[in-house]
This record gives C-alpha cells, sequence and structure tokens, in this order.
C-alpha cells in the first residue's frame, strides 16, 4: 500500500512542469543615471548685479537640464512598461 | 521519443483489444492457457495505461515548449524595442539639452553685453546675496 502511495505520489508529480523564461529587466540610459548638479551659489561680497544673473541664468540651464533628464525618465518608463506588458 | 511514446500506446491498443475482445473466445477453449491470458491481459492494460499518460505527457510538454519559443521569441522582440526606445530617448535627451546650453550661451552672452548698464544702475546688497544663497542650498536631510 505504502508502495502504491509513492509511486502514485511520484508519477502525479511528474506532471508539474516549471518552464524558466528568463526576462530582462531593461537597461537604463547611462545619461539619465547621473544626478542632477547643486545649484550655484554667489561668491560672499559680490556685489555686481551682473554677476548675479550671471549665477541665476547657469542655476536656471541647470533646472532646465534637470527637468529634461525627468521628463526623460517618464517617457522611458512609459514605453518600457508598454513594451514589458506587450509580452504575454 | 515520440517514436517511442507511439510505439508504447500502439502495442498498449493493439494488445489490449486482442487480449481482452478476441483472444478470451479463443482461450476458453485451451484452460492451460488461461494464466497466461490473464498476465498478458495485465500487460496489455499497464502498457495501455502507460502509452496514455506517456502521450499526454509528451502532448502537455510539446504545448509548454511551443509556449516557450513562442514567448522567447517575443521578448527577443521586446528587447530589440527597449533598445531602441533607449537610443531614442538618449537622442531626445542630447537635442534637448543642446538647445537649453545654446540658451544659456545666448543668455550670458547679452548679460556680458549689458553688463556695465546694469552694474552701474544697481550694486547688490551683502543680505541679497546671502538670500541666493539660501535659496540654492539643498536642504539637508532629504537624501543620502
Amino acid at each position: 500500500m505504502k508502495f502504491l502511495l509513492i509511486a502514485a505520489s511520484a508519477v502525479v508529480l511528474t506532471g508539474c512542469i516549471s518552464v524558466p523564461v528568463k526576462r530582462n529587466f531593461p537597461e537604463a540610459p547611462k545619461e539619465l543615471m547621473t544626478q542632477c548638479p547643486e545649484l550655484i551659489k554667489l561668491q560672499d561680497g559680490t556685489t555686481q548685479i551682473s554677476e548675479m544673473l550671471k549665477v541665476i541664468t547657469e542655476n536656471y540651464g541647470q533646472y532646465h537640464e534637470c527637468k529634461i533628464k525627468s521628463d526623460q525618465w517618464i517617457q522611458w518608463y512609459n514605453q518600457q512598461k508598454k513594451i514589458f506588458d506587450s509580452v504575454k | 521519443m515520440l517514436f517511442i511514446v507511439n510505439a508504447i500506446l500502439i502495442l498498449g491498443i493493439a494488445s489490449s483489444f486482442l487480449t481482452f475482445f478476441v483472444l478470451h473466445r479463443i482461450v476458453r477453449f485451451f484452460p492451460v492457457l488461461i494464466n497466461y491470458h490473464l498476465m498478458l491481459q495485465i500487460i496489455s492494460a499497464v502498457l495501455l495505461i502507460l502509452g496514455v499518460y506517456l502521450k499526454g505527457g509528451y502532448s502537455v510538454e510539446k504545448i509548454w515548449r511551443d509556449r516557450v519559443a513562442e514567448l522567447e521569441a517575443k521578448i527577443a522582440v521586446a528587447e530589440e524595442q527597449s533598445k531602441k526606445t533607449n537610443e531614442k530617448v538618449v537622442i531626445e535627451y542630447r537635442d534637448r539639452v543642446q538647445v537649453v546650453k545654446d540658451t544659456q550661451i545666448v543668455v550670458q552672452e547679452k548679460i556680458k553685453e549689458v553688463e556695465k548698464i546694469v552694474d552701474a544702475q544697481c550694486t547688490l546688497a551683502d543680505e541679497a546675496v546671502k538670500l541666493h544663497n539660501q535659496a540654492a542650498q539643498s536642504i539637508k536631510g532629504d537624501k543620502k
């Protein structure tokens, strides 16, 4: 009886099939993997408005670059998700 | 592999048919063969069950293998699309950043042009510098 049970279990377990299908996580572009730089500060003792304008302009530029990076991350994620979900 | 499975199944069907529906009528006239006939029936039944089981297993295995092949093909296409998306995103990123950099250069040039006029009209107080730097200071404790 024991033998029968073991044999039946063994036969039934052969029905368990695992199908390994490997999927790689999409590699993010290295351009987007860099951190946004710190904002530039004015040097102590600066008295010229033009110096301040230059620093502000520089900081605005950094913000815009950072915004573009964020936009591209969103676009990257949405498109990669769409591609990922298409495989079923 | 399929050949062996089919052979077992066909052998099982044929021997079962013979032992259960044909031979038993003949064996009735030869009582000596009854024990052998019973043994043959058991073997035939085992062969038939084994054949059906193996055939079923093989079919399921084939279905899964086909499915895996299909999925792997889809994944290969998806990975290619993923690479193209990366390239597209990077190109778009570079183009947009270039526009920002170009604009910055233009503005910096314009500042240089009006530098003297702007500086002549106003002087920056220390408080303004401090306030600007305070605003530009990154907030500690939000990361790292």
